[in-house]
């Protein structure tokens, strides 16, 4: 039998059915009732043809969870839509994929919007109210059918789920990720991490975002229990619940632990039983990490690297090495090979090229798009678009990337969507955008924008315009206006040069 | 004087976080996380404007939802630190 994330969860959930699952502040799901949800996800889907699309709009929550295992044992394919974009982009995406059928919380700002897109082009639209907790009221508002559903036992390459990422409007990027991708992901981060079902992570990552995404399954599968927070708006909050729900382990981006640090004191809480943080989603300045060890000492802590085309991870350092090895993001997770090429060939140690990994756990492509995937894959190998090195003991570093993106916090934005959404803004004769350095996050967006001659173009509004269509994250946080945009001799755009301008 | 403060607040958020001056689009009772209005880089821009706008310092313990999460809540807790001081 091929295992999967949907079998593996079935058998802890029959060994462990009374254990904790998943919690919020004040109740929790064990994983009888998350197998009983999930069940009931399945009976509902029962019908629908193997491999059918189901869009979810839901946020971090246990019906999430069961929503995304119901949609994977019914043979469907789970497509997450990132919580904090708007309902235009969604639309195109649910349209891109085919999803037949979308799922969405009522109290999700963009859901009316979206179903309002989405219903004349007959997408069939289910709603759930997730406000109140218990896994009975889920099952109830669900109308499950009472018909039992087959048992659907899936090959390792059948897709189980669609990740958009940062494409652009007119062409949005779905990764495809496998059963088998899913799986062995899980199971590796399972070991490095040495996670057991005496684990108690914390999330407050999305569950749509591939990081997000291997910290639940990696936690089902392990049989440990996963608190959840909303959001990280409260990192005062956050930090009473690592002590108060006796937390081990805590996933982080680099802004969650400059948020963490910024205002509060570690040292006010008891965190002595928290055994690891994990940090992805971004090179992690140094001087963050340093602090980091100082207020949280004894505690392991694991730097990785990874993409949503890879699943999630890639590789780890582990901890003991931090010191031996500053800067890097370590070997490969077990299953996956890592080799850095320079001009078609394997480069030597040190010798800075792209980044090339092969395993299990890369993607079986881009959804409908045979060339955007011809790009990327080949022979089995992902080229990940990431520039670096790997030292003579095998150490991988990053040292920037080939590709154009934007990295603000650990999302990546395509400068060419936002650049898309300016140029349809009235008087706007063209539009640039960059990344310059924020402190928080990383790097924030900046936008050059060239008036048509004679209009007088609003900075504010020109953010309004871009936050109704794009998540806020994707929205310029500066905005200037120029006469032109610098231009090598050739015509091309010159990138680098707006953030000085 | 308590419509003004509130009126303050309001007007910072619609114009960082929404980018317009119609107060029709931000109701002083509105979840500011919930309509996904501030996320976490946000709040804590929102913490520093309280802070250097009306002279409070936020402690560690007080930035909490309930204190922080809507412009009447923000308005309710910078009048109650100023009463205290």
């Amino acid at each position: 039998m091929t295992h999967s994330i949907v079998s593996a969860l079935r058998e802890v959930a029959a060994r462990r059915s009374e254990a904790p699952a998943l919690g919020r502040r004040d109740w929790q799901w064990t994983y009888r009732d998350l197998d009983t949800a999930k069940y009931a996800v399945q009976a509902v889907l029962t019908s629908r043809r193997r491999g059918s699309r189901v869009a979810l709009l839901v946020r971090n929550s246990p019906q999430y969870v069961a929503l995304y295992y119901g949609v994977l044992a019914a043979g469907c394919v789970a497509v997450p839509l990132n919580a904090a974009e708007r309902a235009s982009v969604l639309a195109r995406q649910i349209e891109h994929c085919g999803a037949e059928l979308a799922i969405g919380e009522a109290s999700h700002p963009e859901w009316p919007k979206l179903r309002a897109a989405i219903e004349p082009h007959g997408v069939q639209t289910l709603e759930l109210s997730i406000s109140q907790d218990c896994a009975a009221a889920f099952i109830e508002a669900l109308g499950a059918a009472h018909t039992a559903p087959e048992s659907y036992e899936p090959g390792k390459d059948d897709l189980a789920a669609i990740i958009y990422t940062s494409g652009t409007t007119g062409r949005p990027k779905g990764v495809m990720l496998s059963h088998g991708a899913l799986y062995s992901n899980a199971t590796a981060i399972i070991e490095y991490l040495e996670l057991t079902s005496a684990d108690r992570g914390l999330c407050v990552l999305p569950f749509h975002f591939s990081y997000g995404n291997s910290v639940l399954h990696s936690h089902l599968l392990a049989g440990a229990f996963l608190a959840l927070e909303d959001n990280f708006a409260f990192p005062q909050v956050t930090l009473q619940r690592l002590q108060d729900e006796v937390i081990t382990g805590f996933p982080g981006v680099p802004s969650t632990f400059a948020l963490l640090l910024g205002r509060c004191r570690l040292a006010d809480f008891d965190l002595s039983r928290l055994r690891y943080i994990t940090q992805a989603g971004g090179a992690m300045p140094r001087a963050l990490i340093e602090r980091l060890r100082a207020q949280a000492p004894g505690v392991k802590i694991f730097v990785m690297y990874g993409q949503t085309e890879a699943t999630a991870r890639l590789t780890y350092l582990p901890p003991e090495r931090l010191d031996a090895k500053p800067g890097s993001v370590g070997i490969p997770i077990p299953g996956v090979e890592i080799e850095v090429r320079r001009e078609g060939r394997a480069a030597a140690p040190n010798e800075t090229g792209e980044i090339h990994a092969r395993g299990p756990n890369v993607m079986l492509g881009y959804w409908n798009d045979p060339a955007a995937t011809a790009q990327v894959l080949r022979d089995g190998w992902l080229s990940t678009g990431d520039l670096g090195h790997v030292d003579a003991d095998g150490f991988l570093y990053i040292d920037g990337r080939s590709v154009e993106m934007i990295k603000v916090g650990a999302f990546r934005v395509s400068p060419q969507e936002v650049e898309e959404v300016l140029a349809q803004i009235d008087g706007v004769e063209e539009a640039a955008v960059t990344a310059i350095p924020d402190e928080v996050l990383g790097q924030a967006i900046k936008a050059v924008i060239v008036p048509r001659a004679g209009v007088e173009l609003q900075v504010m509004a020109v953010k309004a315009h871009c936050r109704q269509r794009l998540a806020s994250y994707k929205v310029p946080k500066v905005v200037e206006l120029a006469t032109a945009l610098p231009r090598t001799s050739s015509g091309k755009v010159q990138r680098f040069k707006l953030a000085e301008t | 004087m308590a419509d003004a403060l509130r009126t303050q607040i309001r007007d910072f958020i619609l114009q960082n976080y929404l980018f317009t001056d119609d107060a029709s689009a931000l109701a002083l009772d509105d979840s500011l996380l919930e309509r996904g209005i501030v996320d976490s880089t946000g709040m804590l821009e929102v913490i520093f404007f309280i802070e250097e706008q009306f002279g409070v310092k936020v402690k560690d313990e007080e930035m909490i939802p309930e204190n922080l999460d809507s412009v009447n809540k923000i308005a309710a807790f910078v009048e109650a630190r100023r009463k205290a001081a």
